[in-house]
């Protein structure tokens, strides 16, 4: 059921409204149908009334007081059914009595002072009616009525309505043919209900599409600038009022958001300016050191701080690269930094890998290369490194024979500024930003960096597996 | 190279604190330094004097390094190595496409930086042009941009080699379906990474055989000629790049 329910704005609210409309509409055309019934009904009876009451006083009675003794009574006779006096009530046993229509008649007819001893009203089809369905009939066969009409109209509505004076033992019955009131009343007001019921849709649908479809838009323009971060493809204000303000408000913080990016970046290349002004200043003056050992544990000082200051300039700048992505073969990459190492005279191995042409960033991934690579030898002693495809992407293992990472803290293992060795002795080296920084660069890229320790058979940890993922094309 | 007389040195740089211990560093190493804090100072020395290479900072206040590197390349056909402080690759590109014969990047080894600034005196002097020319080289599908030295395979993705394999790649090219012996290809390929490159000859080849073959235990690219060296058996057309 919960399946079934609509998840947007839109289906939402069109579910309630058109709920909503549906139960007031019924509601009032119910209201509406009853009181048209009533009087409708009324109507019917009094006409019965009318009948009883020209029988019993005479059509004399009717006579207005400036007319002339016995002259007609004028007009047609009243078509339909002569009234009929019985010795028992016009009901079978069976037959369900309209009380309520009973009880308004006795109304009707004490109104004008007719003294009535009971009453009995009871519908039928005209067909179910013995007398009134032989009276028709022999109607029907004298005009040469169809066969069709004629059954249509033995299955008309019939009000057989019987009273019984005061002090009199016989029954007056007479017979009101009336078509079924819903026939009347109800489809042309169902007509209405449904008319007016898709009118008011139409518009709640048409207000409701001018207020979701820049609310979409704007959705999908927030996904977009969570990735590009830039001002490109602003949407463009449209909309009620309302939702125009969101928009100029939110096209106003992108701008704001943008302006401050900017500034982040100024800042980083002033600051890393500024930084390595000096640290070349101090690299070049170390030259003057005599002593060739403490010169170089100087210039090995120097280094570490401007590693790590491009790091953090790195990191800082990941989500945000200035360089455009390009196509490129990505074993000939992998295989030139293996190679760095080699030349280095590092124990690394290269396994499998196979050609293939990425959009990448080169600079960016041979960085997160680098420190991958980087960490296996310093806490796996050496590393092994393969290319290869796995369900529309490529996928870089680099594997080292290390202790691993205890479970628990794989995850936090790729926070900048956490480091495996929990003393932070600088002789393993870095500042713990290596990991976070490969990471973000294999978010850069849409792809993804997990860690994993490789199990021996017997259960043992044998070392740390980095895989790093980038979509194929 | 003139091994009487001292080589003079311009060192424009803006940051005092840089630039007077480098001075003296490059001093001691035997060259004559003249010392500028801005574009405008350096202009206003080359008027009367001469220099034999200029080191410039890119960031500097006023007129930057690389519209007054324009400027030397253009108008005083004097050789430039850049200082800069920004890594990235983009930035390199820019300095050499100028018209800029190398640079370093801060902070440098002192070292190093004199390394540079022999070799690139020795290529100026030996009358090399300064930058590579504007043109390609294309072979076999490949095509090699030697300004940016982007090697991109017949789809138009790059392949990425080190410097050791552009230059040896480049020495192949410029001698196309020619018998390089080993001497001759150190001789060529002999750069500023020269330490790297004493892993001999055989390993770079085959190294940029991994790059470029279609299988590199079967190469047909680059064929060893029994007894002699290496050979490109390929057909090389030379083409004008398009200034992008």
């Amino acid at each position: 059921m919960k399946a079934l329910l609509p998840r947007s704005l839109m289906g939402q609210m069109l579910l309630a409204v058109a709920v909503a409309l549906l139960f007031v509409q019924s509601l009032s055309a119910f209201l509406v149908y009853s009181a048209q019934r009533d009087s409708y009904e009324t109507g019917m009876l009094n006409v019965a009334a009318f009948r009883i009451v020209m029988e019993t006083r005479g059509r004399e009675a009717l006579r207005g007081a400036d007319r002339p003794e016995r002259a007609p009574f004028g007009g047609p006779r009243p078509r339909g059914f002569p009234l009929e006096t019985t010795s028992s009530a016009p009901n079978t046993a069976n037959e369900k009595r309209d009380g309520h229509a009973e009880s308004k008649l006795a109304q009707i007819l004490g109104e004008q002072s007719l003294k009535v001893e009971r009453i009995v009203i009871v519908h039928r089809r005209l067909g179910d009616d013995k007398r009134a369905s032989e009276r028709f009939l022999r109607h029907a066969r004298h005009h040469e009525m169809p066969r069709e009409q004629m059954d249509e109209i033995l299955g008309n509505h019939l009000i057989v309505v019987g009273v019984q004076l005061e002090g009199q033992d016989q029954w007056l019955v007479t017979r009101v043919l009336s078509p079924r009131a819903m026939n009347l009343l109800l489809y042309p007001l169902i007509f209405q209900t449904l008319g007016i019921y898709a009118v008011l849709m139409a518009a709640v649908t048409f207000i409701l599409r001018r207020m979701t479809r820049p609310l979409a838009a704007l959705t999908r323009r927030v996904e977009d600038f969570a990735v590009a971060r830039d001002l490109d493809g602003q949407i463009p204000v449209s909309g009620p009022e309302d939702m125009q303000r969101l928009i100029l408000a939110h096209n106003a913080m992108e701008t704001r958001i943008v302006d401050l990016l900017d500034e982040k970046d100024v800042m980083l290349g002033a600051i890393g300016h500024d930084l390595k002004t000096p640290l070349a200043a101090l690299r070049v003056r170390i030259e003057s050191v005599e002593d060739d050992i403490e010169r170089a544990r100087m210039a090995t000082t120097i280094e570490d701080i401007v590693r790590t200051l491009d790091d953090i300039l790195s990191l800082a700048r990941v989500g945000r690269p200035s360089d455009p992505l390009e196509r490129t073969e990505l074993s000939a990459l992998v295989v030139s930094v293996v190679e760095e190492y080699e030349d280095m005279g590092e124990p690394v191995e290269l396994g499998e890998t196979c050609r293939m042409a990425l959009e990448l960033r080169p600079t960016w991934l041979r960085r997160a290369l680098r420190n991958l690579i980087g960490n296996a030898l310093r806490y796996g002693h050496t590393a092994r490194v393969s290319l290869g495809k796995d369900g529309g992407q490529a996928v870089i293992v680099i594997e080292d024979d290390g202790p691993g990472i205890p479970d628990g803290s794989i995850e936090s293992m790729m926070n900048p500024f956490t480091r495996g060795d929990p003393s932070r002795n600088s002789a393993t080296g870095g500042a713990g930003l290596g990991l976070a920084l490969a990471r973000a660069i294999a978010d850069q890229h849409g792809g993804s960096l997990t860690l994993a320790n490789r199990h021996s058979a017997e259960g043992r940890i044998e070392g740390l597996s980095a895989r790093l993922t980038i979509p194929l094309g | 190279m003139n091994d009487t007389a001292p080589v003079r040195l311009l060192l424009v740089d803006d940051e005092a604190a840089l630039r007077e211990p480098l001075g003296e560093y490059l001093s001691r190493q035997g060259f004559t330094v003249i010392q500028a804090s801005s574009a405008a100072e350096a202009r206003t020395f080359l008027r009367d004097h001469k220099a034999d290479l200029v080191l410039l900072d890119i960031m500097m206040p006023g007129e930057d390094g690389l519209s007054f590197c324009r400027h030397l390349v253009e108008a005083q056909d004097l050789p430039v190595i850049f200082l800069t402080a920004r890594g990235e690759a983009t930035d390199r590109i820019v300095g050499l496409e100028i018209g800029a014969d190398d640079y370093v990047v801060k902070p440098f080894e002192p070292r190093e930086l004199v390394a540079r600034i022999r070799s690139v005196l020795r290529r100026a002097a030996r009358g090399v042009p300064a930058a590579p020319e504007n043109e390609a080289f294309l072979f076999e599908g490949w095509t090699l941009d030697p300004l940016k030295r982007r090697l991109t395979d017949a789809d138009g993705a790059v392949v990425a080699i080190s410097s050791v394999e552009f230059r040896l790649l480049m020495a192949f090219l410029e001698h196309p379906r020619q018998v390089l012996d080993r001497d001759r290809l150190l001789d060529m390929v002999q750069g500023r990474e020269a330490h790297l490159f004493d892993r001999a000859v055989d390993n770079q080849v085959s190294r940029l055989r991994r790059k470029i073959e279609v299988d590199s235990r079967n190469p047909q690219l680059i064929q060893t000629v029994w007894g002699g060296g290496y050979m490109l058996a390929a057909d090389v057309k030379r083409v004008a790049l398009e200034d992008e």
